[in-house]
């Protein structure tokens, strides 16, 4: 027995010895080594390649004058002309500064929202009020944004909202929330975050039961609190989640969820609400300029591209985590 | 009085009681080196002395003071883990310091202290160092060092050098004993490693599902195991268990070993007791080696010769039970293969009961 796996052993050293070395030849090696792990892969490329790859040939139309009779490829070339259009559009201009103003308060007050919870979640010992308090929070998340649209109006109404009830129970005028500008804002973030933030902490609550207990039994033993030992263990133990979660949503940034904006916003408050998203569902698919709308779309591709690329090297140059 | 004593100690998870009732008194400046088998609750034990687990019943005493409802970090112990439990965010010097910021000592101080026990483990040139950079020996020290800043009434070690390579175990086992030599800090050390309780302990602690089954210094229970079980544990090769029925020889009492007679001490328990089924101990390097022509020996069937060197083992059975013979190569080579039997001293031979496992009374005395 032991001779033939000497002989199988050499065979496969003399494979080595006389495998071609080139790039191509090494992929080759692989895809015939490993050929299960790439047909499991297959399905997922064979996704990417019809959803995401496939629809960027129309991204062509941003430099085509566009019409539906000649189709993409027999529209004629402009150039950037769409993209001077847009920028010359005080709507298009508004709605880029929408679009930075929702995200970054999104990011600032939704993503630390997450961590805070597991963190708190961390701290709960009695099991049976964790498991229900973690049930209430992913909840929303399960919930179409259609119907916590709905709720959302609901409770803003004017007439029947439980917030104004109790805004004239307490001798105040009632607020027309979703017909004032100054209020979307903060009626949006509050709602994508109430919606999403529970079910985003459920990565770091993975995180957190990852950390070694002897960690903590050692602090313990040292003398640590309770609040020690989540500043100066639980935190920095999730801290490299935390900074590819971070990237994650800088690249996500100005996709704001705008099937919600859609959903909350009117007229009287496009002001503050109306972002590049919405602008392109109003220019392309309400209004028919398909050329002008994937000009807008691109743009906003682009910027993020450049956004998760910029957090990616920043982090890794300063924490070592990265996602490439 | 820094001493630590366990008085009655009960743990139990759910209905399964794990430690039963154990009781240890632990002196000041003591090291005492509780071991035994996997699963024996030899950890579950230390870790309520940290307090790191609840005492279920009976009452745990450090430096006097009644400590069963006292927080770890007011009990002042410290306590060194078998997997480091370094942080990897900290490197080594705020590792060490760990403690002492938590305890919110001044700055300055900090520093002096660190950088005093860094010395002392070699660990000066690694303090900017991550865990992760390090070997496992450097690790360990760095986990030692974090127990050693806190000057704790009592060193906790719960098996720190089961991750380490046999040569740095060795070398990281003379380490604590000197520590410990210098700093004169009651300590309580858990392991499986009969070797490192051996040369570690001033008094051992051999637990076995739960239960304490001695205590005593390392010769005491090399020399005199109380029953079967300590006598198999310690020792390696362990002590030769060889099952026989008790009689009565020539000169006194017998072991009788099939159609063999071993002649034991003359003690007064065996006086009466004829006919009773016994076992008999007798350590490897106690026994004689005896070849062909060697008068009253007892004949034994050898299997293989391992050589180590300056020893020998010899592998062999007597009736149904394996017999190992431990001897010095020096001019021996040659009558190794020939070897057919040993001779033992009476004096040095124990005996246990052979239903109990119990020793019988008589004590082996050996300088
Ligand atoms: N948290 C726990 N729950 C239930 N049983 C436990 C727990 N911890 C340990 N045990 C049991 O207690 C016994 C002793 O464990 P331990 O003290 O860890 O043994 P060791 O001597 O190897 O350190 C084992 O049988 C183990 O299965
Ligand atoms: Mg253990």
């Amino acid at each position: 027995m032991s001779t033939s796996i000497d002989k199988s052993e050499h065979a496969q050293a003399d494979d080595y010895l006389n495998a071609p070395q080139g790039r191509v030849a090494k992929v080759i090696e692989h895809l015939k080594r490993d050929w299960q792990i790439y047909l499991m892969l297959l399905p997922t490329v064979i996704w990417l390649i019809v959803f995401l790859y496939k629809p960027m040939y129309g991204l062509q139309v941003a430099f085509k004058d566009y019409s539906v009779f000649r189709g993409v490829a027999g529209s004629p070339w402009i150039g950037f002309e769409h993209f001077e259009t847009l920028f010359s559009n005080d709507q298009f201009i508004r709605a880029i500064k929408n679009t930075f103003i929702i995200s970054f308060y999104t990011l600032l007050i939704g993503f630390p929202m997450p961590i805070f919870l597991a963190l708190m979640f961390n701290e709960v010992i009695n099991q049976t009020f964790k498991k229900t308090a973690q049930t209430i929070v992913y909840l929303p998340h399960f919930i179409s944004s259609v119907i916590i649209a709905g709720i959302v109006i609901a409770g803003f109404s004017p007439s029947s909202g439980v917030v104004n009830t109790f805004i004239t129970y307490l001798g105040f005028e009632p607020i027309y929330f979703l017909t004032k500008p100054e209020w979307f804002r903060p009626i949006f973030i509050g709602s994508t975050i109430w919606q999403e933030a529970g079910f985003q902490s459920i990565v770091y609550l993975a995180a957190i039961a990852g950390v070694s207990p002897t960690l903590y039994e050692s602090a313990v033993v040292d003398g640590a609190s309770r609040w020690q030992m989540m500043w100066k263990i639980t935190l920095p133990s999730i801290l490299p989640t935390i900074l590819i979660m971070l990237i994650i949503r800088i690249g996500n940034l100005l996709e704001v969820s705008f099937e919600m904006i859609i959903l909350l916003y009117q007229p009287a408050t496009y002001e503050t609400a109306d972002v590049v998203n919405t602008f392109i569902y109003r220019q392309g698919l309400l209004g028919g300029q398909y050329d002008l709308a994937a000009a807008a779309g691109l743009f906003n591709a682009v910027v993020a591209f450049i956004m998760v690329m910029t957090a990616n090297t920043i982090s890794r140059r300063y924490s070592n985590t990265s996602i490439w | 009085m820094s001493g630590v004593k366990l008085e009655r100690i009960v743990k139990t998870y759910g209905d399964v009681e794990v430690v039963h009732g154990i009781n240890l008194e632990v002196d000041e400046k003591e090291f005492v080196v509780l071991v035994g088998p996997s699963g024996c609750g030899k950890s579950t034990t230390l870790r309520m002395i940290a307090g790191l687990e609840e005492i279920s019943t009976g009452k745990l005493t450090i430096d006097g003071a009644v400590v069963n409802r006292v927080a770890p970090k007011d009990r002042d112990v410290a306590m060194v883990f078998q997997n480091y439990a370094l942080y990897p965010h900290l490197n080594v010097a705020e590792n060490i310091a760990f403690g002492l910021r938590i305890r919110k000592e001044p700055k300055e101080n900090i520093k002096k202290i660190v950088d005093e026990v860094a010395q002392t483990l070699g660990l000066t040139p690694y303090l900017e160092r991550r865990p992760a950079d390090l070997s496992g020996g450097q690790r360990q020290r760095v986990a030692m060092g974090r127990a050693i800043v806190r000057r704790p009434k009592v060193f906790l070690f719960d098996e720190p050098l089961s991750n380490l390579d046999a040569k740095l175990r060795t070398q990281m086992r003379a380490e604590i004993k000197r520590l410990h030599k210098r700093l004169g800090v009651t300590s309580i050390y858990v392991t499986h490693d009969q070797v490192e309780a051996m040369t570690l302990a001033d008094r051992i602690v051999v637990m076995q599902d739960g239960n304490i089954e001695q205590i005593g210094t390392p010769m005491d229970l090399f020399l005199n195991p109380a029953n079967a079980f300590v006598a198999g544990f310690l020792g390696s090769p362990p002590m030769n268990q060889i099952r026989a029925t008790l009689a009565t020889g020539a000169s006194g009492p017998v072991a009788q070993i099939g159609n063999q007679q071993l002649p034991l001490p003359t003690l007064p328990a065996l006086a009466d007791a004829n006919g009773q089924e016994i076992i008999v101990g007798v350590r490897p390097e106690f026994a004689d080696i005896a070849v062909a022509d060697t008068p009253d020996q007892i004949h034994i069937n050898l299997d293989l010769v391992e050589t180590l060197g300056s020893e020998a083992l010899l592998h062999a059975s007597l009736g149904d039970d394996s017999f190992v013979l431990r001897t010095g190569t020096l001019g021996k080579m040659e009558m190794l293969d020939n070897v057919t039997g040993f001779t033992i001293k009476p004096e040095l031979i124990k005996i246990f009961d052979g239903t109990t496992g119990v020793a019988v009374a008589g004590q082996v005395q050996r300088a």
